[in-house]
């Protein structure tokens, strides 16, 4: 099974994640031992020198995170992480953790820790990157993922819900996810765990007809795929076209063994990209899951991309 | 001027408009107010409630249209003679077939669905965005239900919380009626001791109260004869203090109590009976409803108990007993919750550990099938615990059987078996037999009568 809080945890969380972080250089240095990583073909912006010098700058005159009680000798404390919604706990080990919004409830039996800041105790939930790819992105050091509070996510792929229970924990109770899951024994866990949380909509359609559940779904701001089928730049291009917003981002896992499994994954992943091209669909990042999942790529990009205003 | 029909989980929108150029629409629908001026509502046609959105749905995902949906189109449409622009072309299809109707599909009517979908809200007046939220929420868990087929009485949930609510009524149960034949006990001690059943207790004190009125109550539907002159008897010589009319009044609303939850625990075990019936009848045909609800309720849910490996069922409930002989390297425990069940009940102390590893293996089969299994019958069960308890049988005779049935098995194959082969076998059988009686000659030790018995028996079997 994949690792527990203490397994992957042991790794250090790279520099990436912090507030403090130092603004990447150039291109062609290394970023830390995450490797794989390269930037989109020419296209879109390159986003990655002015966010993180900005953000840590805004960030840095916030109260400096929560500090929990002492155990011990050491002092646990939980810190938000660049990327909005989500946090990184500091103890024994670190862990990527998002805010629970259901108190008290575990979904797939991860770790949670309450951690009391200002007098509140606020309660989280440990992301296990083994399991979830997008966890596995975020510590990968991927720029921006979009989901942040208040945005719409249409989630494709949603399996039993654990991914989708952390996306909605980041979103808050003001986002929405929309989940679409075509298995029925995994869409009978992901209903329930949709009764808990009201932010997630259950959807137990096909992803290749959008059709077949345009009424239940407005427009998103997000589309996160991680559905492991060979057509999949398809099926996200036929949801993107109809749900996805102008200027709206997309995240894609890709699985090199799932859509071509003779060809090197290098080639599949430019292969796949070149499909999502030609549909409209921008990348602007892309980034291997190395060390949690192996052959795996995530692209972020976005779809038909708002003309630049004159400020920016 | 086009009509565009568009799908909304509130209900159907038709919206009119112009046709234009594809590439300056996204920006007329940056915002409501711009929206407004390239579209405009012309009906909207709301669903009452959820149900009505989801059979509207469920119609329109097989291909068929809905009543409502024909009624609105022939009224607004027909009316309009402007061609209706529809997102879905198999859709449009059905409706010019049915309908007769023009429908048009295109890139330009998908971007203009795109922008309507984008500025939903602003265009239908007078809704609110919470409301459409909420329906939203509530049709798609509706869907969801409807496309897992979810069956309210197949709930597993409800097994679980009553057999914790069985467990705690007896608890109750008991903590009251100590405490009845305690304080009672202060006015009339000898009652408690001559009536030892508790609801029986509880009526008769109903009925009677004060000491003083046992020699004119009449006890007969509750007791035996002997059993209500004993209690007269003891009434009159009863060695309690004499209580107040205020307490006895208190102590009659305690018996009152505990005959109604005593009532409601009849009750209770009986809908538990129904409902282990409907939801899990293989199990309760293997172990019984009240060891099946117990394994259920220890596990979570049926679909986690069956997750479980067969010998986890067999030790489920001697968790303290099982970790606490690992841990010290001892033997392990041979049955938990399932010593409970009649198949074990029933047998010798010697086998009741075979027995509850056979019957949990079964047990399994039994509950797997129950959890993923379409049907709901229970013949597989009633099969399994035929095979069981014939098994069980031969358990229990095996000590007569070896020594007198081989007689038997022997004859039969000597119909049907080459005289080589026979002569083997019995070659055979009588080493076993002498081999047999050294053995008992070590353990038993028979006194010699006994074994010439037996060794002419054999004999005479060869």
């Amino acid at each position: 099974t994949g690792g527990t809080a203490r397994t992957y945890a042991d790794a250090y969380l790279p520099l990436s994640c912090r507030r403090d972080a130092p603004a990447p250089v150039a291109q062609g240095s290394a970023r830390g031992p995450w490797g794989g990583r390269e930037m989109g073909k020419g296209q879109g912006e390159r986003r990655g020198a002015g966010c993180v010098c900005t953000q840590a700058g805004k960030r840095g005159f916030r109260a400096a995170g929560s500090r929990g009680r002492v155990k011990g000798a050491m002092v646990v404390s939980v810190e938000p992480h660049r990327h909005e919604g989500v946090f990184i706990y500091r103890g024994a080990e670190d862990a990527l953790v998002t805010l629970n919004m259901v108190p008290g409830q575990s979904v797939y039996g991860e770790r949670r820790v309450t951690v009391t800041e200002g007098g509140v105790k606020q309660e989280y939930r440990t992301w296990n990157p083994f399991r979830s790819k997008l966890a596995a992105a975020i510590l990968g050091g991927v720029d921006q993922i979009h989901i942040k509070p208040k945005s719409k996510v249409l989630y494709l792929g949603a399996a039993s819900g654990t991914t989708v229970s952390h996306v909605s924990d980041i979103i808050g109770p003001d986002g929405l996810v929309y989940a679409v899951e075509f298995s029925h024994r995994a869409g009978r866990d992901l209903v329930n765990v949709a009764k808990k949380r009201t932010n997630i909509i259950p959807v137990l359609e096909d992803a290749r007809h959008p059709l077949k559940y345009r009424m239940l779904i407005g427009m998103v701001d997000v589309i996160f795929a991680d559905v492991a089928q060979p057509d999949q730049s398809r099926i996200v291009a036929l949801n993107a076209h109809t749900f996805l917003r102008n200027g709206g981002h997309f995240l894609i896992s890709i699985k090199a063994n799932c859509i071509d499994s003779t060809a090197s994954a290098e080639a599949v992943f430019a292969s796949e990209v070149r499909k999502l091209q030609q549909e409209n669909l921008k990348p602007q990042e892309q980034l291997t899951l190395e060390p949690y999942e192996r052959d795996h790529a995530v692209v972020v990009g976005v779809y038909r991309p708002l003309p630049k205003s004159s400020t920016k | 001027m086009d009509i565009f029909l568009f799908k909304n989980q509130l209900g159907w929108v038709l919206n009119e408009k112009k046709l234009q150029e594809v590439d300056s629409l996204w920006k007329e629908f940056e915002t409501p107010e711009k929206a407004n001026k390239i579209v405009k509502l012309k009906h909207f046609e709301k669903f009452q409630d959820t149900a009505e959105a989801l059979a509207a749905f469920t119609a329109l995902m097989e291909g068929k249209i809905n009543k409502q949906l024909k009624k609105v189109l022939k009224k607004i449409v027909k009316e309009a003679h402007e061609p209706l622009a529809v997102a879905d072309a198999k859709l449009g299809g059905v409706i010019k077939e049915k309908l007769n109707l023009s429908c048009i599909h295109s890139p330009v009517v998908n971007e203009l669905m795109r922008g309507i979908r984008s500025q939903m809200d602003g265009l239908i007046p007078g809704v609110e965005p919470r409301e459409m939220a909420a329906m939203c929420l509530g049709l798609a868990h509706s869907l969801s239900r409807y496309r897992l087929k979810f069956s309210a009485d197949k709930v597993d949930t409800m097994i679980v919380q009553a057999i914790s609510l069985l467990d705690d009524l007896d608890k109750e149960l008991n903590n009251y009626i100590m405490r009845c034949r305690e304080w009672y006990g202060w006015h009339f001690p000898e009652l408690g001791k001559i009536i030892s059943d508790n609801l029986t207790y509880c009526k008769c004190l109903q009925k009677v109260g004060d000491r003083k009125n046992y020699a004119s109550a009449k006890l007969s539907e509750l007791l035996p004869e002997e059993v209500e002159a004993e209690v007269k008897a003891a009434a009159e010589i009863s060695m309690g203090t004499e209580v107040s009319e205020e307490d006895i009044c208190n102590i009659l609303h305690l018996c009152t109590q505990v005959i109604e939850i005593s009532e409601y625990r009849t009750q209770l075990y009986e809908y538990l009976q129904n409902r282990m019936m409907a939801i899990a009848p293989n199990v309760t045909v293997m172990v019984g409803e009240l060891v099946g609800a117990r394994l259920i309720a220890h596990a979570g849910s049926l679909l986690n108990l069956a997750k479980h490996a067969a010998s986890t069922v067999q030790i489920l409930g001697a968790e303290k007993a099982l970790f606490r002989a690992l841990k010290s390297r001892r033997d392990t425990p041979k049955y938990g919750l399932i010593y409970h069940a009649s198949l074990v009940g029933q047998t010798s102390p010697k086998h009741k550990g075979k027995i509850s590893r056979m019957l949990a293996a079964k047990t399994v089969l039994a509950i797997r099938y129950d959890a993923f299994g379409e049907d709901s019958s229970s013949a597989m069960g009633v099969e399994n615990r035929a095979k069981l308890e014939a098994r069980l049988r031969t358990l229990e005779d095996r000590g007569i059987r070896k020594i007198s049935g081989t007689g038997k098995a022997l004859a039969k194959t000597e119909k049907y078996e080459h005289k080589r082969v026979q002569r083997k076998r019995r070659k055979r059988k009588k080493k076993e037999i002498t081999r047999i009686n050294r053995k008992e000659l070590q353990v038993y030790h028979l006194d010699t009568s006994c074994l010439r018995f037996n060794w002419e028996h054999t004999r005479d079997a060869l």
